[in-house]
């Protein structure tokens, strides 16, 4: 399931309706799990851009004004943000071609979808492991490391692999747990009897 | 004021927050209010801010919204956090853990201690830090080496550490089920989302009206 990742996505989109319209739909989209930013205005709009940050813009290209895409996204440092028209009407092509993709208001549900499930790429690493969510034996040698209180550098001497791959190790690992603490890490390795209280500094 | 928690009850805990007790009758939202010294636009911006379930920063705060109410509603959402729920999961916690390995027991206790830590930690600067500058504010007395943007840009998401907690305990605890764990579960679901609403409410809409205020006095 690619799509079972968090997306953060901004509507930026004058009319009241048409957002929560937007918003209702995509709670009802299976396997996608949307943290929503409303904008109403173009005022709000870089402020929002710049404190959240989302993955995706939907944007009504009217609220731009004399705003370009490619001068907003360097303005508020949302660089590798996609950009999505939400068109009403037939609009120009050449308009259009700084967007990555538009959604018209009568796209159906399905459309939607597959519009934003190929604009959102996770990160090469998750499609392969895709099933696999236990711990390699290499990872669970990590974790033990990790909870005797290690440093990455200690690990990747004690272990002989390159500090690189050890991040590596422990960014898998995070995400195959949803365990992003040391503390968490300590509590999964006791309760898998990975290691022994006495073993670790508490 | 009844149809209201009855419709949708986590209401109960914001008009507890707002110090009203229950027993009110059949009195409406704002004869309840008034009858409790409470300012009723405040009372209902957090109420209807909690019901419409807003996804951006308010922008139209009302005038009427007593900034000292919704400090004081801030204050009492955590005191009860630190001083009644965190303790009560605690000890609840504590017992429906008693059975499974001593070393488990521990950790999972220890990891909870410090997740309490952490909570106090991120309330106690609210309190120490950013209450006292908006009273400042209230005064008319702009702190000039503080601004609310500071607040705005350091205010972490709390419940990130309590789902990692819920995660370990659904995926990997060892003994044996029991209705007093699962009932912990439920605890923690619910505490996980109050903290979120509790966060939402200082995101969008305290720090929007502290902007707004901190507005009309430059």
């Amino acid at each position: 399931m690619p799509m079972s990742s968090f997306v953060n996505i901004a509507i930026a989109e004058p009319s009241a309706i048409i957002r929560s319209g937007f918003e209702a739909v995509l709670k009802r989209l299976p396997g996608l799990r949307v943290q929503l930013f409303e904008i109403a205005t173009v005022e709000l709009l870089q402020e929002t851009l710049r404190l959240h940050k989302p993955d995706m813009l939907i944007v009504n290209p009217s609220l731009l004004g004399c705003y370009t895409l490619p001068l907003l996204k360097e303005e508020t440092g949302c660089t590798e943000m996609k950009c999505i028209a939400l068109l009403y009407t037939v609009t120009d092509p050449i308009l259009l071609r700084l967007y990555d993709d538009q959604i018209n208001i009568y796209d159906s549900p399905d459309e939607i979808r597959n519009k934003l499930e190929r604009l959102h790429t996770p990160p090469a690493e998750e499609i392969e492991n895709e099933e696999q969510q236990t711990l390699s034996a290499r990872e669970k040698e990590i974790v033990v490391c990790v909870v005797k209180g290690m440093t990455n550098r200690e690990i990747a001497d004690r272990l002989f692999l390159s500090t690189h791959t050890v991040v590596t190790h422990r960014r898998n690992i995070a995400r195959k747990l949803q365990i992003h603490s040391a503390s968490g890490l300590t509590v999964y390795a006791i309760v898998n009897k990975l290691v022994e209280l006495n073993d670790i500094k508490l | 004021m009844s149809d209201l928690i009855c419709e949708n009850y986590p209401m109960v805990l914001v008009m507890s927050r707002f110090g009203i007790a229950l027993g009110f009758g059949e009195k409406n939202i704002g004869e309840v209010c008034r009858q409790n010294g409470i300012d009723p636009c405040t009372f209902l911006t957090v109420v209807n801010f909690l019901t419409e379930e807003v996804s951006a920063p308010m922008t139209n705060i009302d005038k009427c919204l007593s900034i000292e109410a919704l400090i004081t509603y801030l204050h009492n959402a955590h005191s009860y956090f630190l001083d009644f729920r965190l303790p009560h999961i605690r000890r609840k916690l504590t017992e429906a853990i008693s059975g499974c390995p001593k070393d488990v027991a521990f950790i999972i206790t220890k990891f909870f201690d410090e997740y309490a830590a952490e909570v106090h930690k991120h309330m106690a600067y609210e309190e120490k830090t950013v209450f006292p500058y908006v009273r400042g504010l209230l005064k008319g007395i702009k702190d000039p080496k503080y601004n609310i943007t500071i607040f705005q840009k350091h205010h972490d998401q709390i419940e990130m550490k309590i789902i990692e907690l819920k995660n370990i305990l659904i995926k990997y605890y060892p003994g044996p089920g029991s209705n007093l764990l699962n009932s912990v579960l439920f605890d923690i679901f619910a505490t996980e989302q109050d903290l979120a609403s509790h966060n939402h409410v200082e995101d969008y809409l305290f720090v929007p009206a502290i902007l707004a205020l901190e507005q009309t006095l430059q």
